[in-house]
């Protein structure tokens, strides 16, 4: 029998229900207001820390060299031109000591010229050892020091300025479609690791609406009418369309909304900050994600199918939880597989892994973000991502049909196997 | 041509459910499938609705296989009901009529008028929950009729409904009798299927013990009933208990029913009553009844006395029993 018009019966009434729900409309709206925030974070977080000057006092017995070392890493520190530091030589190191403990300052710096000249620098402050303007400090200082030993050895201040100039340096890609090595790298890399975690979380969750919906009427034995009138693959079809749909309808309206944030992050650290920096997504092309459309699509097709003749073997919605472990857990290897691949993109089993439908929606995208993804892997992709969802289609019908008038048996591998095998 | 269950069997594992049943049932005719709790009578119907299929045998209506026919031959009420409780009673009605292809609007004009049949009109726009246990087994009915299948199956359609429901259901039965439907119920109330039913199949451990036209049925055992009174009313007839070939049912405040077996002459007993000089003010001879029969095929009433209670009619019985 034809899937149509009975599925899409099905369909519209899954997706009313759910989206109609009370449930949905609060999470839906709450989430959206979580991706929001997500997204402007970064200027939020710039707007309470990241805006205060770092203030430090560097002292030495010798007045001269505190002030020469004050001078330079002032400069050195402020050459973005926000003047975010200000370092300041101080006479008295038991008051700077003091400012420092009461919090009236960052930290105090003492330089010590050891008698065979080399320099010692030693830093006071309550900085943790991966603040980002402890490690700024410590650059400032390596150049100090540099300076003084060229200084010392001879060279004029005006050849260590040539010294310290840029080093033209460039990589040639093996893969010339690569975006590895592109400037916006940062940008693709939050994105790929946003898309391995939106990927994971639309899966995993709706793939549990479809099982909750389909032990429901078990639960609520709705299913043996609905057994009577449409076919498994009708109902797991409509199913999977209708909480899919309901489920595409809060993603996308999450995603949106996070995107709407990133997209505003520059006008909004203008409006707040008064400059644009921390916008890290402005310049990603979001064209780049029409593929990851296509992969999303058909691998949460690929979970939901799974996840709803699993949870036909569960008799009550607490059964649920149960009966469809094992997707969590193919879930969860998708998942962490591409958080060790996103560090290795070009190696070799994340480029087969890739192609697994299973792990396809998480990882092709990401590779295609920080790494490259050759037009024939998509297409074998793709192809297995077709027969996969037709096995699916086809074993959870099967198990679908045996197990929703199968009450209070126990979901197990056994069962599961036997559903498949048995015919009804 | 007729609904045909020919010799089907079922087994669960190592359990048998089903051991060769067949039986028919004629177009137009109300069938009675009885049986105890777990004789086979819900397996049988599922196998024939298709839901689940025989490890062997055949089901045909009208000469076609019922793997064959398409789902909205049969309306279905399963013991079990269940409906979308959070959905409205027309979206719950309509949506399953969508499945079976009726359109809306034509569904909403058939909904409303059982409706008003059920006295329930003002639940349309109700949500199934709120509507008690008894209302919502009418609103199971209706959406077991509403795209007009022809052929009716019905699992205990009465357990759980008030005397008042059951008369309206019964009702029901008979309009879609007279409409040309064929309707085939399962139940353990002996009374009920005596009271509907053409004919009947009496199902036990997975086989058919019995199975035909309720007449039949009856004739073919040979046994008659005999109820007596006379103007002493139930006393003074002890000398029944010494009479050859003559069993004593029950005595009841007024009369004494009898069984006379196949062969025998009832008119015997009157004889013998008027030979004692006794005043005969009734005597009557009848045909045993369905659950006289059903005892003698299978050994024990159809309802174990402590089920009694619960299949009693009440106002609020459980109509889910859930596991």
């Amino acid at each position: 029998m034809s899937l149509l018009p009975n599925a899409w019966h099905i369909a519209r009434r899954e997706y009313r229900q759910r989206t109609a729900s009370r449930t949905f409309v609060i999470v839906t709206a709450f989430l959206a207001v979580v991706g929001i925030g997500i997204a402007l974070l970064p200027v939020l977080g710039r707007l309470i820390t990241g805006d205060e000057t770092t203030t430090v006092a560097v002292h030495s017995t010798d007045v001269q060299l505190a002030s020469t070392t004050a001078t330079t890493m002032n400069q050195l520190l402020n050459a973005d031109g926000k003047a975010r530091y200000e370092i300041s030589a101080a006479d008295d190191p038991a008051a700077a000591d003091a400012d420092v403990r009461a919090g009236r300052i960052d930290g105090l710096l003492t330089v010590t010229r050891a008698a065979d000249g080399e320099l010692s620098f030693e830093a006071l402050t309550d900085a943790s050892g991966t603040d980002q303007r402890l490690f700024a400090v410590r650059q400032a200082v390596i150049q100090v020091n540099i300076g003084d030993r060229l200084r010392r050895a001879g060279v004029e201040p005006s050849e260590a300025g040539h010294i310290f100039a840029e080093t033209p340096w460039q990589v040639t890609p093996l893969d010339p479609n690569s975006h590895s090595l592109e400037d916006n790298f940062g940008a693709n890399y939050i994105l790929a690791y946003a898309l391995v975690i939106l990927t994971f979380m639309a899966v995993i969750t709706y793939g549990q609406w479809v099982a909750t919906s389909v032990a429901e009427e078990k639960s609520s034995r709705v299913m043996e009418l609905l057994v009577t009138a449409a076919t498994p693959r009708q109902l797991l079809a409509g199913k999977v369309i209708g909480n899919g749909a309901a489920g595409l309808t809060q993603y996308v309206v999450v995603v949106a909304a996070a995107l709407v944030g990133l997209l505003a992050q520059g006008a909004v650290a203008q409006y707040l900050l008064g400059d644009k920096a921390g916008a890290p997504l402005e310049d990603v092309n979001l064209l780049v994600l029409a593929p990851f459309g296509v992969f999303f699509v058909g691998g949460f097709a690929l979970y939901s199918l799974l996840y709803a003749g699993l949870g036909s073997l569960a008799s009550r919605t607490e059964d649920v939880q149960q009966a469809t472990g094992p997707m969590l857990f193919i879930g969860m290897g998708g998942y962490f597989a591409s958080f060790i691949a996103l560090s290795t993109p070009e190696a070799a089993w994340v480029k087969v892994v890739s192609l697994i439908p299973f792990f396809s929606p998480y990882m092709l995208p990401m590779r295609m973000l920080i790494s490259s993804v050759a037009p024939w892997e998509w297409a074998v992709a793709a192809g297995l991502m077709v027969v996969f969802l037709a096995a699916a289609l086809w074993t959870a019908a099967r198990i679908y049909s045996a197990g929703v008038l199968l009450y209070g048996q126990r979901a197990s591998l056994r069962s599961v196997w036997r559903a498949v095998r048995v015919d009804r | 041509m007729s609904l045909v269950v020919d010799a089907i069997s079922k087994r669960f594992g190592e359990v048998v459910a089903l051991d060769g049943v067949s039986f028919s049932v004629e177009p137009g005719h109300i069938f009675g499938l009885l049986g105890a709790n777990g004789a086979g009578k819900t397996t049988s119907m599922r196998i024939v609705l298709d839901i689940l299929r025989a490890d062997s045998g055949t089901v045909t209506w009208q000469g076609q296989a019922n793997t064959e026919l398409p789902r909205r031959t049969w309306g279905y009420l399963p013991e079990e009901r269940g409906l979308y409780l959070r959905m409205k009673v027309v979206d719950v009605l309509s949506f399953f009529a969508s499945l079976y292809g009726v359109e809306r609007g034509a569904a909403t004009a058939e909904l409303e008028e059982w409706l008003q049949r059920f006295r329930i009109p003002d639940y349309r726009d109700r949500r199934v929950e709120e509507l008690s246990k008894g209302n919502q087994q009418k609103i199971q009915f209706i959406a077991a009729i509403l795209h007009d299948p022809a052929v009716l199956i019905m699992d205990e359609p009465f357990t759980g409904l008030d005397p008042v429901n059951v008369q309206l259901l019964k009702e029901a039965f008979v309009e879609m009798r007279d409409r040309g439907k064929t309707l085939i119920f399962s139940t353990h109330q002996m009374e009920t299927a005596e009271e509907l039913c053409e004919s009947i199949a009496i199902i036990d451990r997975g086989r058919v013990v019995v199975s035909g036209p309720l007449k039949d049925v009856k004739r073919a055992t040979g046994r008659q009933v005999v109820r007596l009174a006379t103007d002493r009313d139930g006393n003074g007839t002890e000398w029944l208990d010494g009479m050859d070939g003559v069993t004593v049912g029950v005595r009841r405040e007024d009369f004494v029913e009898l069984g006379v077996p196949a062969g025998a002459d009832p008119e015997l007993i009157l004889r013998a009553a008027l030979d004692r000089g006794e005043r005969v003010t009734r005597f009557e001879i009848g045909e045993p009844s369905l659950e006289e029969i059903f005892i003698e095929h299978v050994g024990r009433p159809a309802l174990a006395e402590e089920d009694r209670h619960l299949a009693a009619p009440t106002r609020e019985a459980p109509a889910e029993t859930e596991s």
